[in-house]
């Protein structure tokens, strides 16, 4: 899962960033709102945390041109302006919640889960997938109830298939949401990371499908 | 009539002034009349007088050496005796010939003037009477010595005519006064009511009724109109300037305190409470001011209303998409009956900020459902929020308002909201109340000022 920050608070961005990777997601930052918006028009983010007072471009702004534009990622608004009126200048824009500094990191992190969860389309925080469950609070993964051990990046690359079960994703869409924008892309690391799900789990739950992708648990129609 | 009698009233002044100078030309003119009414009464008078002397010049005649009167002048006023109506014949200030009405008095105060010239004087008669006396000497051809003949009148005709005439003039005079008067008063009134005009203005913009002067004035107030205008202006813009900083302050505030309570949680538990703590106290700090900074000006700037439906359908559009995972994922409903064609007075995000906070604290503790209904009370309207949530005991309605106070710690929230909505509401000169709904919940009951 892959989340963009934008705020142009140094300190309060890089919190921000290293709870959410801290928390399994893939984060990129953006200190203002001109370099916010390209990311969040060039990039697929599962979400995007955006600050409404930035330098250049402010956050309605960037965030009206995205919905305007097609991109309908979730977005949480954090933001120090807590009176309504912009709360509700926030959701019309196109927010999709909207948290107000000062804020617990714990309910940033609810919140983001929270809104990736619902934009898949599932309602509870443990998604399940025949023996598979995924705790997305704890980041916990259990096989017919055992505890499973998975790395930083196994991690990644089965909580996107478990919010997007029966999807065909591609070995690039894997790659964009698993690695930041900086990472030097190889798809053979994705061929490792899905080699070794298979392993620690069960090889059946991950199909490929020549030339498309890969899917996870039940098959598309 | 207490602003036109005030005593700093202008129309008090304008009227004052008028009427004394009113007075002062009446009376002054009056004198100025009278005087020469009797004036001139005395000279006809004179005149007569004078003109009698003239005929009774006629009867003079000398014979051996002496001045008689063999026949006298006809004019019977002259016979009747002591009537103050005397004519006297005198050669070098002895008496020869006298009237009949003199009987067997003298006229012993005749001022004789030089020859040929007249000598008119006001002086006692025999009986102490007031008299006016002319006196006229002439020096006949054929007699060596100036004869003076010398008539005289009542002085109580001249006075009587002249009191008569001033009488008249005074009551003319009091009359025209008192028209003035009336027309002063009148051009007073008349003359001041755009000042009215403004005035009247003037309070319903303090009632929020309108935000500027409009309409016509008078070339000479419509200076004042437009600067009390630019006034109003400029007072709105210093307003809004001031609560742009205010926020901008409050808000740079938050960052750095979101920044401070992160990094405390990385702390061990004790600081980390503390910090904690700290941060959430500031921030409350902050947040109250800025609501009440925000609410006193918008009081500053008066003559706004808001339509109510305009404030909650964008605020009921926002929350049913904040509460939308509520109640399993079936989210919140927020019916609004009633609520159209009310407007209230006030700032735009202020109304937001009540019935935000309100309808806020309704969803977060309802079980999947608020209703909103207003109705018009008197000068206010009257906005109930009720949820169908457990509720709050009678006992804690007073606890709630208290500002950051909170009876349930678990659910996220400062505990402000109602507490900025009462102080809001007062500084509206509103009210907010809570008791329980018939939906089983809490029903919140504002009032708020209509326009």
């Amino acid at each position: 899962m892959r989340v963009l920050v934008v705020e142009d608070e140094q300190d309060l961005r890089e919190q921000v960033a290293s709870a959410l990777t801290d928390a399994g997601y893939t984060v990129d930052q953006a200190p203002d709102g001109e370099e916010g918006g390209f990311l969040g028009d060039t990039e697929p983010y599962d979400a995007v945390v955006l600050d409404l007072g930035l330098p250049k471009v402010d956050g309605i702004s960037v965030l009206s041109q995205w919905r305007k534009d097609g991109r309908d990622m979730p977005v949480l608004i954090l933001t120090a302006r807590d009176n309504w009126t912009e709360k509700v200048g926030g959701f019309d824009a196109g927010a999709d919640d909207y948290l107000t500094k000062p804020f617990h990191m714990e309910e940033l992190l609810a919140r983001v889960r929270a809104l990736i969860r619902r934009t898949a389309g599932h309602a509870t925080s443990t998604l399940t997938c025949g023996p598979v469950e995924f705790d997305t609070k704890m980041g916990k993964v259990t096989f017919d109830g055992e505890a499973v051990t998975l790395t930083a990046h196994e991690l990644k690359v089965l909580s996107y298939f478990m919010h997007h079960q029966g999807h065909v994703i591609s070995q690039s869409e894997l790659i964009e949401h698993v690695y930041d924008q900086d990472f030097d892309r190889d798809s053979n690391t994705i061929e490792v990371f899905i080699a070794r799900l298979r392993k620690k789990l069960a090889p059946e739950l991950i199909q490929t499908h020549r030339g498309r992708g890969y899917s996870f648990g039940t098959p598309e129609a | 009539m207490r602003n036109i009698l005030g005593r700093r009233s202008v129309s008090l002044r304008l009227i004052v002034l008028s009427l004394a100078w009113i007075v002062a030309a009446l009376a002054v003119g009056g004198w100025v009349l009278a005087s020469h009414f009797e004036n001139h009464v005395e000279r006809s008078f004179d005149a007569e007088l004078e003109r009698n002397i003239g005929d009774a010049l006629a009867y003079v005649e000398i014979v051996n050496g002496r001045v008689s009167m063999p026949q006298r002048p006809a004019n019977p006023a002259y016979n009747r005796p002591l009537s103050g109506w005397y004519w006297q014949l005198s050669v070098d200030g002895g008496a020869v010939e006298r009237s009949r009405s003199l009987w067997d008095q003298v006229l012993d105060d005749v001022r004789e003037p030089g020859a040929g010239q007249i000598n008119a004087y006001n002086a006692k008669g025999p009986r102490g009477e007031d008299l006016r006396v002319v006196v006229k000497t002439f020096q006949l051809s054929n007699f060596g010595q100036p004869v003076s003949i010398a008539y005289t009148g009542p002085l109580h005709v001249i006075s009587r005519a002249s009191h008569e005439f001033s009488e008249a003039l005074a009551a003319s005079l009091l009359v025209l006064g008192l028209g003035l008067l009336v027309a002063v008063v009148l051009q007073v009134v008349w003359g001041l009511k755009p000042l009215g005009m403004v005035r009247q203005k003037l309070a319903r913009i303090h009632a929020g009724e309108i935000d500027k002067m409009d309409g016509d004035f008078p070339s000479e107030v419509e200076p004042l109109v437009n600067d009390l205008n630019s006034l109003l202006d400029h007072n709105a813009q210093v307003i809004e300037r001031a609560r742009t900083h205010t926020g901008n302050l409050a808000h740079a505030l938050k960052t750095p305190l979101a920044v401070l309570g992160n990094e405390a949680d990385k702390l061990e538990t004790d600081s980390q409470r503390i910090v904690r703590e700290q941060v959430q106290s500031m921030n409350e700090l902050v947040k109250r001011h800025l609501a009440r900074a925000r609410a006193a000006g918008g009081l500053a700037a008066p003559g706004q209303a808001v339509d109510l439906s305009e404030v909650l359908a964008p605020l009921q559009r926002t929350l049913v998409r904040i509460y939308q995972s509520k109640n399993e994922g079936a989210g919140i409903t927020i019916s609004l009956s009633d609520t159209d064609g009310f407007r209230l007075l006030g700032e735009r995000e202020d109304l937001d900020e009540m019935f935000g906070n309100l309808l806020d604290n309704a969803c977060k503790w309802a079980a999947s459902r608020v209703e909103v209904s207003a109705e018009r009370d008197g000068h206010q309207v009257l906005i109930r929020i009720c949820d169908d949530g457990p509720g709050i005991p009678d006992a804690d309605t007073d606890t709630v308002l208290q500002r950051g106070k909170r009876l349930d710690e678990a659910t996220p929230g400062s505990g402000l909201g109602l507490a900025i909505v009462l102080e809001l509401a007062e500084l509206y000169h509103g009210s907010l109340t809570l008791r329980r709904a018939d939906l089983g919940g809490l029903e919140a009951r504002l009032r708020l000022p209509a326009q």
